[in-house]
């Protein structure tokens, strides 16, 4: 009887105990979801949470949420509109530009945004030289001519100016308390400088969140800014969770331990049933291209402009986006990315299998050549780039280009396509902010630009660099946006004829969220605005 | 013993110093460009950008001259700066390696528990269904990737039936309890949090059943070949004649000589987690040193690449001499041997 009750008692406490572990914190967890912080799942790239350092998408995101930017973009992301800046003026020939700031902007230590603050901030970028320094190339001078007016200089015409000015890098830091605690904005910034981990544990700036805790690879928690000069936000605070696996995510969305899933690719986005979730594709300004590089060692034949023109017009682009992201995406005729200054009304790329063939025998390849093509092991924005280049050999080898695959790391191939040059490679990018000078500044075939070296811009035949220089001086002086929609028309027509860069899918954006969030959207300069996000 | 264990820990130094400079070297040397983790890769060209990257983060001297600088700040404690999280690597390890031995601790538990079970119902049990059926389940679990098993137990238990929570080791929405060692199970009950606890302890359970269950066919294997060796020998024949319980034989007699030769696979096993615990760590969004690992290698992010292998190498060292002791402390001949 006394073993009986023994065993009865101890089956009890195990129960008790199991009962505990299983049971217990599903309630607490439910009643914590309703009015706790936002969960947002992504595969976290963070190398920095310090407004001239950060360079990366999640740097996007918590720099927009944490300092205010004098502009900053619309919805349409194509409207620049206030920010910390209530007004502002441009001088005719686009050098000089004069900002009134709201004097309602305050930090979140609850200090005025000064025009000192702005000159310091955009300054400090400038010197520190890091990722995204290169925004403030082509900065002259910033002045405060008063505490709330602000006047920048650029040294040449710059009609992007104001879409820099909208990219969360350019936010605006409280100096005082940085200056305290090791941050300067002198010349020699990028070595006198020593912030860079006060930055990962503080903030300081005006924006609608500060930060709460970022713990590297696990997540970074931000908490309502009280203070906020605006419109406050509706959620007490975000979590961003480091998950690396779409499927996670997602799986993560189902259950209600994340609010927001960033990066559930369209394959996965169909897989998924859940009822309490949405999924909804929407454009992207992300893509993925493929490059021909003429001057790289190791072609097989010269790659003239009429075998550029032959790989071209070999290339299935609906079947490319149907193989890679299952349709959910969109052909792109330029570097230039759709809906971008001067992309209206641009050709769609063509496939033309027998004209490719015609070229190739009129360039004296009727048989066609080996090549090889490198690319990075890896998924971007959805698209896993082994499939994309099977896809690519596929369609090459109907017209007699026999492509052997080269998968490498990513920091191998970002080496090899400088040194000592890839032929033939597929690459991606997304865009800093919204203005088309960042692709024509990479992507153009002009002297010193990356992809024009590697192409070899003034050596190889058709590719002078002296014409799209041109166009790109006049489409930064233009004064009104005719102007520059034209002129950025007319060199996104001449980087589609030099055949260089061919893009090759832009990949629709999953945005995944369960059904009591609003106010989810993807921003060209910011990502995913947090503080227009709600949750009932 | 005493002896041996004296000669080991004074070699290890070396050993480490070994491991370093080999490292260092292959990470030096290894094609690619570590930039990208600092200024990211369109900023590649930029050479204003690329110099001051470089001399900020000591990447513009001699590979000579870099090895002197990283080896004599490692005498001193320094292990350099994370390329890519900016925090001290000392740091990034303090943070992580916790996690990872919360987690490998309880998979060996589970790993070995379940592993020896399996395996005295294997041997006692020998070619009876009993032992396919226990063979089978430890064969499965070295089988399975645990990315796919990972997958699948989330979908089951966080999905369909919401019985345990999804990745990480806390519920995302709750604060976690003041770090002091670490260790999530041991912060809550400092922080007398009863409920974190149970929380940390329910986050546990899959990835920890996953990760042991991939360890526990081999242990399964060592010790059934051991114990099927022991239980053909006199004494417990002699034993199972002078009239001792089946239990008792079997725990008694045959498992506590049985256990001797397991024991390296189980120090080793434990070694091999502690860095094989990726892509767990990565299904489960667990911040621990196996995900570190791989995205410092990703990256090329010297610093944090030898790091790891610093605490890898270490923990194999000590691995090894710990079962060497573990061996002497339960084979008598061996400590006479010493």
């Amino acid at each position: 009887m006394a073993r009986l009750s023994r065993l009865a008692l101890s089956t009890r406490v195990a129960a008790s105990l199991l009962g505990a572990v299983f049971f217990m914190p599903m309630a607490a967890q439910k009643a914590r979801a309703a009015d706790g912080p936002l969960v947002v799942a992504r595969a976290m790239d963070i190398n920095s949470l310090d407004p001239a350092r950060g360079y990366c998408d999640t740097c996007q995101i918590y720099l927009s949420a944490v300092y205010a930017t004098l502009l900053t973009l619309a919805a349409d992301n194509q409207t620049i509109i206030p920010a910390v800046a209530k007004s502002w003026e441009v001088s005719p020939d686009v050098t000089t530009f004069t900002f009134h700031l709201d004097p309602a902007a305050t930090f979140s230590d609850g200090s005025p945004v000064t025009a000192a603050d702005v000159k310091w901030s955009l300054e400090r970028l400038k010197n520190v030289k890091g990722g995204p320094s290169y925004l403030m190339d082509s900065l002259k001078s910033v002045e405060a001519k008063d505490d709330k007016t602000v006047v920048i200089t650029t040294s040449t015409p710059n009609s992007e100016f104001l879409g820099i000015l909208a990219a969360p890098y350019t936010g605006i830091i409280n100096s005082k308390v940085a200056s305290a605690n090791g941050a300067n904005a002198k010349a020699d910034a990028a070595t006198s400088d020593t912030s860079d981990t006060w930055f990962l544990a503080n903030s300081a700036g005006a924006g609608p969140f500060v930060l709460e805790k970022y713990t590297a690879d696990d997540q970074l928690r931000l908490a309502r800014n009280e203070k906020y000069w605006g419109k406050k936000p509706a959620i007490s605070g975000v979590v961003l969770k480091q998950t690396a696996d779409a499927v996670t995510q997602a799986q993560m969305l189902q259950s209600g331990a994340a609010d927001i899933a960033m990066q559930v690719d369209p394959d996965t986005a169909k897989t998924v049933s859940a009822p309490d979730a949405t999924f909804k594709a929407v454009p992207s300004f992300n893509y993925v291209y493929a490059a021909i590089s003429p001057a790289a060692k190791g072609a097989p034949v010269p790659l003239t402009k009429e075998v550029r023109e032959a790989i071209a017009l070999a290339l299935d682009y609906q079947g490319l986006i149907d193989f890679t992201v299952g349709g959910e995406g969109k052909e792109q005729s330029s570097a230039i990315p759709n809906g971008y200054p001067g992309t209206k009304d641009l050709p769609a790329p063509v496939f033309n299998v027998e004209k490719a063939k015609e070229l190739l025998a009129k360039a004296g390849h009727p048989d066609g050549f080996a090549m090889e093509l490198e690319f990075p092991a890896m998924n971007v924005y959805g698209v896993d780039l082994s499939l994309l280049a099977q896809k690519v050999q596929q369609d090459l080898g109907k017209v007699g280009i026999k492509l052997s695959l080269k998968p490498v790391p990513f920091t191998v191939w970002a080496s090899d396509i400088d040194n000592p040059g890839v032929p033939f490679a597929l690459g991606f990018f997304a865009p800093d902010y919204f203005g088309s000078a960042q692709y024509v500044q990479y992507f153009g075939m002009m002297p010193d630009m990356p992809w024009a070296k590697r192409a070899g811009v003034g050596k190889v035949p058709g590719l002078d660099g002296k014409e799209q220089l041109a166009m790109y001086q006049k489409a930064l002086a233009a004064t009104d946006a005719a102007g520059q929609e034209k002129a950025y028309h007319d060199l996104a027509m001449k980087m589609i004829d030099d055949k260089i860069i061919l893009p090759l899918v832009s990949p629709n954006l999953v945005l995944a969220y369960r059904n009591d969030v609003s106010g989810v959207r993807y921003s060209a300069c910011c990502n995913l605005p947090l503080g227009e996000i709600e949750k009932k | 013993m005493l002896k041996v264990v004296l000669r080991r820990l004074l070699v290890m130094p070396f050993l480490l110093l070994g491991i370093v400079t080999a490292t260092f070297l292959l990470a030096q040397f290894t094609k690619g460009n570590p930039l990208i983790s600092i200024i990211g890769a369109r900023n590649l060209d930029n050479a204003e950008i690329v110099a001051a990257a470089k001399a900020r983060w000591g990447l513009d001297g001699s590979v000579p001259e870099r090895y002197a600088t990283y080896v004599w700040n490692l005498a001193h404690g320094d292990l350099g700066t994370s390329f890519r999280t900016k925090q001290p690597v000392l740091t990034d390890l303090a943070q992580r390696l916790p996690a990872t031995l919360e987690l490998v601790i309880c998979a060996m538990f589970v790993g070995a528990v379940g592993g020896i079970v399996l395996a005295i119902v294997s041997a006692e049990f020998k070619d009876s269904f009993a032992d396919h059926l226990a063979r089978l389940v430890a064969l499965l679990g070295s089988c399975l990737p645990v990315f796919w098993l990972g997958l699948i137990a989330l979908f089951l238990f966080t999905v369909q039936t919401k019985l345990l929570p999804g990745p990480g080791r806390l519920d995302i929405r709750a604060v976690a309890p003041p770090t002091v060692t670490g260790f999530m199970l041991v912060d809550t009950l400092l922080a007398g949090n009863w409920s974190a606890f149970v929380d940390a302890l329910r986050h546990l359970i899959l990835p920890a059943l996953v990760l042991g269950w991939s360890v526990m066919g081999i242990i399964t294997r060592m010790v059934r070949a051991s114990m099927l060796d022991v239980l053909g020998q006199d004494y417990i024949t002699m034993a199972r004649a002078k009239g001792a319980g089946r239990l008792r034989v079997l725990i008694h007699h045959a498992l506590a000589n049985a256990l001797i030769p397991a024991l390296t696979i189980l120090g080793f096993t434990f070694a091999y987690l502690i860095t094989g615990s990726v892509l767990v760590e990565t299904i489960f969004s667990w911040p621990g040193i196996g995900s570190y690992a791989v995205d410092a290698a990703r990256s090329l992010d010297y610093p944090a690449i030898t790091g790891v292998t610093i605490i890898g190498g270490l923990g194999f060292l000590l691995a090894n001499l710990l079962t060497d002791i573990a061996y002497a402390a339960a084979d008598p001949r061996m400590r006479e041997a010493g």
